[in-house]
């Protein structure tokens, strides 16, 4: 039942929005009104987890199961999606999409977020598998909605990379099967993930390293670890700002929910630091790519999917520090989901106001629309890891666990290539924020009302970088307890 | 080994290498209609590998598979393709970044490089069908490699859908098929990213007026 609430609201959505033509703004009022009914189904499931109970259930074989980790991802991508339609254009403000646009925009961000929702719900590797591929393939529909040159190279380039790399995952997951079916023979439930953690120390490590690498190369495509995240600033920089928002939030978070959930089953198998080993490399990678990208970045949206390269880096690294790395790693990815989700948005207001997205353009901010530009730089504060927002926190507890795990250079070089990054966020926000407006570009807000949930996600942010809320202490306690092993 | 197993294992060998032959087809010609035709045939030896399996393996879901492979793969994406490249024009691969003769050289590479990393699976498989693994992962490799080294859009294309056939040729050596049920939303999956990319394809050619990918290079820093 709860499953179906968490499930249904966002196919609604879709067939409501496939139903009424032409668009009207009630549609998009209501199907971020519905995205509240998944919202509050995932918030359910996390209290059950967060409570210790045993994980429930639903559908023929098992099919959906949500234990601690999936509900947390439940709530980042619901409450992301809840964000994002009612910021949503068309709902409520004035938009330069038309009618026909809009409805299409409508039908493919709520297939999107369903096929989001059903990947972290799922309990069969496989129908994880076919989820995240739809999401692929809903979002490369959703990129050029405005059609342009740029637009359309994005989607080219966002398809075939997202799809080789989904394909590669899902020759991971056949490897996997492999040496399952070996031993246990066709069971119905073979691919389920507690059968396959249970029977995961019988397997054989050879097999699963193998198994592990076309994994990881694979998720790591959709969630853009370096060097399989050239695909990302691409289609930031060109989507609807919502679908990038989306994009850099929760399908990341869902990306890395998949690597993760086979890195348990790895662990299991290989028994020693193989999967931890690999994860570091490519964080490191990771961070290296983006510190310098960040450096020669122009455009203040593609500056931001490098930010999103960047803490991809430090979430697998978070992934391959034991225990309290990934405890770090998971309080990271609920940081950036929150503050992404943000950002995207509050890029394509400014660049609807200066009619470019260049940062040599962009002056003045703080002049020209003070609200605007105050919580572009507060968010912007945040993913550098400043305090008062979470995002220190979650990056302290990071760190700390890579130096109890001991691993000075490593996270030494972590720091250094942080601080590089940082150096290139804080010129490039400086010229965004003071200075000269250009003559042409109008003084006045553009957010309007919307500024409400914008403030809401940012307090947010400054809310976690105070205190651990006890319920979120406790469910993370519960994922930890899961995944150590 | 009963002489059962030693037929299948034999057979088995030979579809894998024709499903793998055809992939390699791909890179030693240049005209789009023979890259469609190879992936038609290509799809055909994958089906009867399927059907095999299924009759030796005593599995019947995999004889649906097969069906659906090829009322999908032989029928209605070919059927497609070929109208795509009717109306995009375009019909040659004109200049490929690798040219004829490394291209072969570098797939032969590829394949001995799946024989040495599938050299763990090989040896703890029983499998009568163990023998093939290298090759589908090699054809999954060739698949790659086809879509970094093509110009044309729809070579790109054709290059996925090898690399699909690759792995699904593996989930039939390896495990004697996937469950039923997550074969169909695979399919399904294969059709909608398929046609999505076509659509691109189509926009492509409006908005660029060409379907050389060399000119998708606006977008940097």
């Amino acid at each position: 039942m709860k499953f179906l609430l968490l499930l249904l609201p966002s196919l609604i959505s879709a067939l409501g929005a496939y139903v009424v033509r032409p668009y009207r703004a009630t549609v998009g009022w209501l199907n971020a009104l519905l995205s509240l009914l998944s919202l509050g189904a995932a918030l359910v499931f996390a209290g059950h987890a967060a409570r210790g109970a045993e994980a429930p259930l639903f559908g023929p074989g098992e099919l959906l199961r949500a234990d601690g980790l999936s509900a947390l991802l439940m709530v980042c991508v619901a409450a992301a999606s809840t964000l994002t339609l009612t910021l949503s254009p068309g709902v409520g403000t004035e938009t330069d999409y038309t009618h026909a646009q809009l409805r299409r925009y409508q039908i493919l961000i709520n297939l999107f977020i369903f096929s989001m929702l059903l990947a972290v719900s799922a309990n069969n590797v496989a129908v994880m598998w076919v989820a995240l591929e739809a999401t692929t393939i809903f979002s490369a529909l959703l990129i050029p909605l405005t059609r342009s040159k740029s637009s359309v190279e994005a989607s080219w380039k966002y398809i075939l990379i997202g799809s080789v790399g989904i394909a590669l995952a899902f020759a991971g997951t056949v490897l996997g099967y492999f040496d399952f079916v070996a031993l246990t023979g066709r069971a119905e439930n073979a691919l389920n993930w507690p059968a396959l953690l249970q029977n995961a120390p019988a397997m054989h490590p050879e097999v699963m390293k193998l198994a592990f690498v076309f994994l990881l190369v694979g998720y790591g495509t959709k969630a853009g670890i370096a060097p399989m995240h050239t695909w990302k600033p691409d289609a930031y920089g060109e989507a609807p700002p919502a679908l990038a928002a989306l994009m850099s939030s929760a399908l990341f978070a869902v990306a890395m929910y998949a690597i993760l959930r086979w890195k348990i089953v790895a662990d299991a198998a290989i028994k020693d630091h193989y999967a931890d080993n690999l994860l570091l490399a490519l964080g490191l990678l990771s961070l290296a790519i983006a510190a310098f990208s960040v450096a020669q970045s122009r455009n203040y949206k593609r500056m931001l999917a490098y930010s999103s390269v960047e803490h991809t880096g430090l979430i697998c690294f978070g992934l391959g520090l034991g225990a309290a790395g990934v405890f770090a790693a998971l309080l990271h990815l609920v940081n950036h989901t929150a503050a992404k989700s943000l950002m995207f948005f509050l890029a394509g207001d400014i660049e609807r106001k200066y009619g470019s997205s260049a940062v040599k353009q962009t002056r003045g901010l703080l002049k020209v629309a003070p609200w605007t530009g105050g919580l572009f730089a507060a968010g912007l504060l945040a993913l550098m890891g400043l305090p008062p927002f979470g995002m220190f926190i979650s990056e302290f507890a990071l760190f700390r666990a890579g130096f109890a795990q001991h691993h000075p250079w490593l996270m030494g070089a972590a720091l250094l290539l942080l601080l590089v990054a940082f150096v290139s966020f804080i010129t490039r926000l400086n010229n965004m924020l003071y200075g000269e407006a250009p003559a042409e570009v109008a003084a006045g807000e553009t957010v309007g009302w919307r500024v409400a949930p914008m403030l809401l996600g940012a307090l947010a942010l400054v809310a976690l970088g105070l205190t651990l809320p006890a319920p979120l202490e406790t469910l993370l306690d519960q994922i930890m307890r899961s995944v150590s092993r | 080994m009963n002489s059962n197993d030693a037929i299948f294992a034999q057979l088995a060998t030979l579809c894998s290498s024709l499903v793998l032959l055809f992939g390699i087809a791909l890179l030693w010609r240049r005209s789009l209609v023979a890259y469609v035709r190879a992936f038609r045939w290509q799809s055909l030896a994958l089906a009867l590998t399927f059907a095999l399996i299924g009759y030796f393996g005593h599995n019947r879901e995999l004889y649906v598979v097969a069906v659906i492979l090829i009322v999908l793969k032989v029928v209605i994406i070919p059927g497609y393709l070929t109208r795509l490249y009717e109306r995009v024009g375009g019909k040659r691969e004109a200049q490929p970044y690798v040219n004829i003769a490394t291209s072969l050289i570098i797939s032969g590479l590829l394949v001995s490089l799946s024989y040495a990393i599938t050299r763990p699976l090989v040896t703890v498989s029983k499998l009568p069908t163990r023998n093939g693994i290298p090759l589908a992962v090699g054809l999954i490799l060739v698949g790659v490699f086809v879509i970094i080294s093509r110009r044309k859009a729809l070579s790109q294309i054709i290059g996925f859908l090898v690399l699909e056939n690759g792995i699904a040729l593996l989930a039939a050596l390896g495990t004697y098929g996937i469950p039923l049920i997550v074969e169909l939303g695979v399919f399904l999956d294969a059709l909608m990213g398929f046609l999505v990319m076509q659509i691109l394809v189509y926009q492509i050619n409006d908005t660029f007026e060409s379907i050389d990918v060399e000119q998708l290079s606006r977008l940097r820093h």
